[in-house]
């Protein structure tokens, strides 16, 4: 089934809830429908199944205009699945489901037909409620419910499943159970599916494609790591965003960006030493009390690297997984020259980059001060066999300040200890 | 029981006997409202069932009554019980099925179990119109259709009001919609008193009409009324499937391919056409349409292809059971059979408001 939109626009109440929005939908597509509260997915959606009245040929269907089908013809070609249902009523599983054959009862008189009850059947098994079929539907669970609806529109025997944010009111394991049966319908049945999503990450992670709609305007159209990126979201969403991508599945997802404010430039001055991940509360931290950070020396691909690229801190880098270079080290000395404060997390120690150790000498020799931060795990992890625990010792022999976490080392920053510029 | 142990039992549960045959428990009320009318016949305070007041007959006597037979017994015990207590079991039978079938239908469209002929408003509306329809003396010119023709065009003018009222941007708000019912009830209520208190002459005759009654039954009635029952009960069985997808909600109702507003129309036209057959002979019998709905679904469940035909068959027991407690229940004298209703239905009511609240199902 081939599913054209074109020139689709909608006003309700002297506004234009949708604005010439044209695209088309393939045979066995999973398309994601996707944008901010109030953009139109709804409308949309609802202009797709006649329920809002759109112009002559805005919707089409195989080149067919949907205005020209009857209302059982359109149940028969889309089925709906909504946000949530309830209902006061006391009907069973199998009550809801068999409402699905309406569209397909050609004589009214006629009791249910075997082929109905056939339809139902498998309908159920296919979507994981025939456990409890005869159980009533305003009992179930958000979850199990969805799935009573799936299954209803299953017996519809529909060729295009359309869903308005089916997982809205699930929890992370329906949301996923859920999406995983849309998803092997989609596959399995080769069933074209259109749904209307919130979450950016389930609609990249399991849609072909994604359509973004803003104030009523297709804003892009494509698969999803073409149009999910931090300028499309910045512009649509109004959110600063990392754009990431699955290490397992090379799916792209968001992660909204941790620091509330990005790094000053004409703070107070402190210079980190961090690596392996330990350095990034620290970080955050910093820059959120408004101090102009640096940081080294960080290797690229260092989860310390990412962070500090997001809190847009000025970073001495080195090639990924290469031991620390007399050149980097030597501008990591620079960077401790010009700042009164050294802040050393509790990076793991290995010979890679022991050096970050010797600038924290370095900086207490030049009558810096040098605090310690230590972690959940302690102080410093040593790799290097015993050589770094009796450098740590030095340090603290030398006047370095420790610290038990983060706050402590900010409340000694808010008395002054580290604002001495 | 812990509510573990309840969700538990609660999977387990397998749905009862009737749930499971449904068509013998329908099959099982056709036998019941065969044998209600039989006794009902004979029940009254000239029978071989009742309070034996002034005479107590014998069933052989009665049975050659209603049989047209001729016997021992008095002349005027054929007329009883052919003329009086036969038309008057039928009528009985066929208000109540209508009730309670227009309460099951008005139940879907306003998407909520209190919904009921009565309590919406709808029977004080076909009362303005029957009682006028007396007064303007158009009965004695147009016959026993008149009354019953203009009640329907009053209930079908109170339910669009009442829908109306209740209704903002497509949905219904069900609180306003009960309250606007009950206003409208009231205000329809005072029309028919003031038409009456201007009608000195046929006041007395009116009184057991407006508490609602069906000690005037004649077979011209139950001819005339026969026809709104048969095809309202038919309409509202016909669309019992797409009456299902509508209490989910009208989009889900047309994305099932059934059209909610033209099935909103047809079904409040249908619950108008059979509240006013009832009311324009038997006044305004409340509750039946509450009770008897309510009854049916616990046993048979919501899907309406069950539902119309249990509470229909059940509805017109129900109601020949009222009436013949009616006549009997007070030695010599006899009760208007709404009152008896009322006095069901009103705490029938309240329980149910208690518990749709208790379960946040109201709005």
């Amino acid at each position: 089934m081939k599913l054209s939109i074109s020139d689709l626009s909608y006003a309700f109440g002297g506004c234009n809830v949708l604005k010439n929005v044209s695209f088309e939908v393939g045979e066995g597509e999973f398309l994601g429908l996707m944008g901010p509260n109030g953009s139109g997915k709804t409308t949309l959606l609802r202009c797709m199944t006649r329920y809002l009245p759109a112009a002559a040929r805005a919707v089409l269907v195989d080149m067919k205009p949907i205005h020209t089908m009857t209302d059982r013809e359109l149940a028969g070609t889309f089925a709906v699945v909504p946000q949530s249902s309830s209902t006061d009523f006391p009907f069973t599983v199998r009550d809801v489901v068999m409402m699905g054959r309406i569209p397909h009862v050609r004589n009214r008189l006629a009791s249910t037909s075997r082929k109905d009850v056939e339809a139902v059947a498998a309908a159920m098994e296919v979507s994981g409620c025939a456990a409890f079929a005869d159980r009533p539907f305003s009992e179930l669970s958000g979850g199990e419910r969805q799935r009573a609806v799936i299954a209803r529109a299953l017996a519809q025997a529909p060729r295009a499943l359309l869903l308005d944010e089916p997982t809205v009111y699930l929890d992370i394991s329906g949301q996923l159970e859920m999406m995983d049966l849309v998803t092997k319908l989609n596959k399995e049945q080769s069933l074209t599916v259109v749904a209307v999503l919130h979450d950016i990450n389930l609609a990249a992670r399991y849609c072909d494609r994604i359509a973004l709609l803003n104030h009523g305007l297709l804003e892009a159209i494509g698969a999803p790591d073409e149009v999910i990126n931090s300028e499309t979201i910045l512009s649509v969403y109004g959110v600063d965003v990392a754009v990431r991508k699955d290490p397992f599945t090379h799916n792209v997802y968001v992660m909204p960006r941790s620091a509330r404010s990005k790094a000053r430039k004409d703070g107070a001055r402190v210079h980190v030493l961090c690596g392996g991940g330990s350095g990034g509360p620290i970080m955050r931290a910093l820059v959120d009390s408004g101090y102009s950070v640096t940081v080294g020396v960080l290797n690229v691909l260092d989860s310390d690297h990412e962070c500090a690229t997001d809190l847009h801190i000025p970073i001495v880098a080195e090639v990924p997984f290469a031991q620390i270079s007399d050149e980097m080290h030597a501008e990591n000395l620079s960077r401790i020259d010009e700042t009164p404060v050294v802040v050393v997390s509790p990076f793991p120690v290995g010979p890679g980059n022991f050096k970050n150790l010797e600038a924290a000498m370095y900086a207490l020799k030049a009558g810096k001060q040098v605090v310690m931060v230590f972690g959940d795990d302690g102080p410093n992890i040593d790799f290097t066999g015993g050589k770094a625990d009796a450098f740590l010792k030095s340090l603290i022999d030398a006047g370095a300040i420790l610290v038990g976490d983060v706050d402590e080392m900010l409340r000694l920053t808010a008395k002054g200890g580290l604002r001495t510029q | 029981m812990t509510q573990e142990a309840d969700e538990a039992s609660m999977r387990g549960r397998r749905p009862s006997f009737f749930r499971r045959n449904p068509v013998l428990f329908i099959f099982l009320l056709g036998i019941l409202l065969l044998a209600s009318s039989f006794v009902a016949v004979l029940v009254g305070t000239l029978g071989p069932i009742g309070p034996g007041f002034p005479e107590r007959i014998s069933f052989s006597d009665a049975l050659d009554a209603i049989l047209g037979r001729e016997g021992d017994a008095p002349d005027y015990y054929v007329s009883v019980f052919r003329e009086l207590r036969m038309p008057r079991v039928i009528l009985a039978g066929l208000v109540g099925a209508s009730l309670a079938c227009a309460g099951t239908a008005m139940q879907a469209v306003f998407r909520n179990p209190m919904a009921d002929p009565f309590i919406i408003g709808v029977s004080s509306g076909a009362a303005v119109g029957a009682a006028s329809a007396g007064l303007l003396g158009l009965t004695v010119a147009l016959g026993a259709v008149a009354a019953p023709a203009l009640a329907f065009v009053c209930a079908l003018v109170t339910v669009m009001i009442v829908y109306r009222m209740g209704t903002v941007k497509g949905r219904v708000y069900v609180d306003t919609l009960l309250l606007s019912g009950v206003a409208m009830a009231a205000f329809l209520g005072a029309v028919v008193s003031f038409l009456i208190y201007f009608a000195r002459e046929d006041y007395h005759q009116l009184i057991p009409w407006l508490l609602g009654s069906l000690a005037m039954a004649r077979w011209s009635y139950v001819l005339v009324i026969s026809v709104p029952a048969t095809v309202g009960i038919l309409a509202v069985f016909l669309f019992g499937r797409e009456l299902n997808a509508l209490l989910l909600g009208e989009e889900t109702a047309h994305n099932l391919g059934a059209n909610p507003e033209f099935l909103k129309k047809i079904m409040l036209i249908t619950a108008a056409l059979m509240t006013a057959g009832a009311v324009a002979f038997c006044g305004i019998i409340g509750f039946v349409g509450l009770i008897v709905p309510h009854m049916m679904r616990i046993v048979v469940g919501a899907d309406h292809r069950k539902l119309v035909p249990a509470a229909t068959l059940f509805g017109a027991s129900f109601l020949i059971w009222a009436d013949a407690l009616s006549r009997t229940v007070i030695q010599g004298e006899e009760l208007p059979v709404g009152i008896i209703t009322a006095l069901c239905g009103g705490p029938f009511f309240l329980y149910l408001l208690r518990r749709s609240r208790g379960m946040g199902a109201m709005s």
